[in-house]
């Protein structure tokens, strides 16, 4: 710190202010003046002073209650004050450093005593200053390589699966062109359903991307919660059906209408409920008879809770602590890694928690638990797991 | 027929693949991951291995230093297939040798995501003849 130390003086006698700036400025001090509390308050906030020295009593606000106001502000609860009194009194003393008072200098006082107080006392709030600011930077620098190592992360692994994608593409492509030439029909389908199916990974990983990047407000309207979830089992049934998975609503009838982004919530049934499939695809047992089962709860106070489990493959401690973790996938190139990421993070912005029990050769069960709100808010709240 | 065998956890990239061995004249076997992946070159004795690098449960890379370090295996060939760069591959196998103490040789040839399709049909070829 190679500034100049800043000095507010507080007086109502003229002449005294008048002699401690001369006194203070020889000494290399930068001052600056009030001569009573109400103007006193003003200049700090104006001049942020490193060290004040407060005459105890002035006309309007005193000094004590100068103190005791700077004292209890955020803004200003750093800067040392020395009071300054004619008073030898040590009532007053003890009145001063209760309103929180740095030190105390009675009048008539030594200048070099004074001088030795000033010169301690104005390092204070700088060097506190001084490693704030430090602190703050280095926080500052902390928070952006994180963010850039995320970044650097993030796009290392996109170029991963981007890679997969146009080896499908191009692979899909070669096998349409040469059995073109030699008239196979079938190896023409293959390719072909080759090129759909990375064109559809790619789109998902665009859709997925946008979501998880997007900052969303949920878009609250007027819905039955037991109608999203019945729209999403409909849409589903094909696909469950191509795996052999029976798929079992247990909707709530006391659920009533409430305000939710039906969309999002639409988004994230979507996600749980293929997932849901997918784990019975992926479970080894032929013999089982897979179902999903979806249910819908209306809990007392108002929790609307929707709940999807499985009796699919299941999974252990190590998949699970990885579920809410960027580009994690378990689907062997079927899925993005980022369902469940942007399902979390919709149910997050309803205010809501979700939560995840599973065994594995058992099942999963996720749920989550959507506040009631009667009305939309201004912003979301309370995240919680 | 000679027998290739595919470790890939991409189901995608398994079903082009063995698409592209039996295009090539040869038989397909399929593994999931590395473990699988072990189990299959014990069972089926593969003429040529094909190994993806970045696979639940055991990777690629370590398949790869299980199968050089071991007597009766080291002598299949392979063709590493995987989106890592090249780059990193060789800068993991030479930290692996640093710490076993010894020198696994290098694979047969090293292929980087997306790869031209034919370049790998030709390559299988000029490996298996």
């Amino acid at each position: 710190m190679t500034s100049q130390a800043k000095i507010l003086i507080v007086d109502d006698n003229i002449d005294s202010v008048k002699l401690l700036t001369k006194r203070l400025r020889v000494e290399g001090y930068d001052t600056s003046e009030a001569y009573d509390g109400e103007q006193a308050l003003r200049e700090v906030s104006k001049y942020h002073p490193d060290l004040i020295l407060l005459d105890v009593m002035m006309p309007k606000i005193d000094g004590h209650e100068v103190c005791r106001r700077l004292k209890t502000s955020e803004d200003t609860k750093l800067i040392p004050i020395i009071m300054l009194t004619v008073k030898k009194e040590v009532s007053d003393k003890i009145k001063g450093l209760g309103t929180g008072a740095d030190d105390y200098i009675t009048k008539p006082f030594d200048f070099r005593e004074l001088i030795q107080r000033v010169r301690y006392w104005s390092s204070v709030k700088i060097g506190v200053e001084e490693r704030l600011r430090q602190i703050r930077q280095l926080e500052h620098e902390l928070i952006k390589s994180e963010r850039l190592a995320a970044i650097g992360q993030t796009v290392s692994s996109i170029a991963h699966y981007g890679k997969n994608i146009i080896f499908g593409l191009r692979g899909g492509v070669y096998l349409v062109n040469t059995s073109f030439k030699e008239n196979k029909i079938d190896s023409i389908k293959f390719g072909w359903e080759m090129v759909e199916r990375n064109i559809g990974r790619i789109s998902d990983l665009l859709l997925d991307l946008l979501e998880y990047s997007r900052e969303n407000r949920p878009d609250y309207e007027n819905c039955h919660p037991n109608k999203i979830a019945d729209e999403v089992c409909e849409l589903m049934e094909a696909n469950a059906k191509e795996y052999d998975v029976r798929i079992i609503k247990d909707f709530d009838p006391s659920m009533p209408e409430v305000l939710i982004d039906v969309k999002g919530i639409n988004r994230c049934l979507r996600n749980l409920i293929s997932n849901a499939i997918d784990a019975c695809f992926f479970d080894s047992t032929i013999e089982k008879n897979w179902t999903v089962k979806v249910r819908t709860i209306y809990e007392k106070g108002g929790t609307i809770i929707f709940e999807v489990s499985d009796n699919g493959c299941g999974m252990d401690e190590k998949v699970k602590s990885k579920l809410f973790v960027s580009f994690f996938s378990t689907k062997e190139g079927r899925g993005t890694g980022l369902g469940l990421l942007n399902t979390q993070k919709i149910v997050h912005e309803h205010g809501g928690s979700i939560a995840v029990n599973s065994k594995p050769n058992k099942g999963s069960t996720f749920t989550i638990r959507i506040p009631n709100v009667n009305q939309a808010p201004e912003k979301s709240v309370g995240i919680q797991d | 027929m000679k027998k290739v065998l595919l470790v890939d956890d991409d189901d995608d990239v398994r079903k082009l693949v063995s698409k592209l061995v039996e295009k090539a004249g040869y038989q397909a076997i399929i593994a999931t991951n590395g473990i699988e992946g072990m189990d299959k070159i014990v069972e089926d004795e593969p003429d040529l291995i094909i190994l993806d690098i970045l696979m639940p449960k055991q990777s690629g890379i370590r398949l790869y230093h299980r199968l050089k370090t071991d007597n009766n295996l080291k002598d299949i060939p392979v063709i590493m297939l995987s989106a890592i760069e090249e780059k990193s591959f060789f800068n993991s196998q030479k930290v692996l040798d640093e710490f076993a103490g010894k020198t696994v040789p290098e694979p047969e040839a090293y292929m980087e995501k997306p790869e031209d399709p034919e370049e790998l049909i030709a390559l299988m070829k000029k490996i298996l003849g």
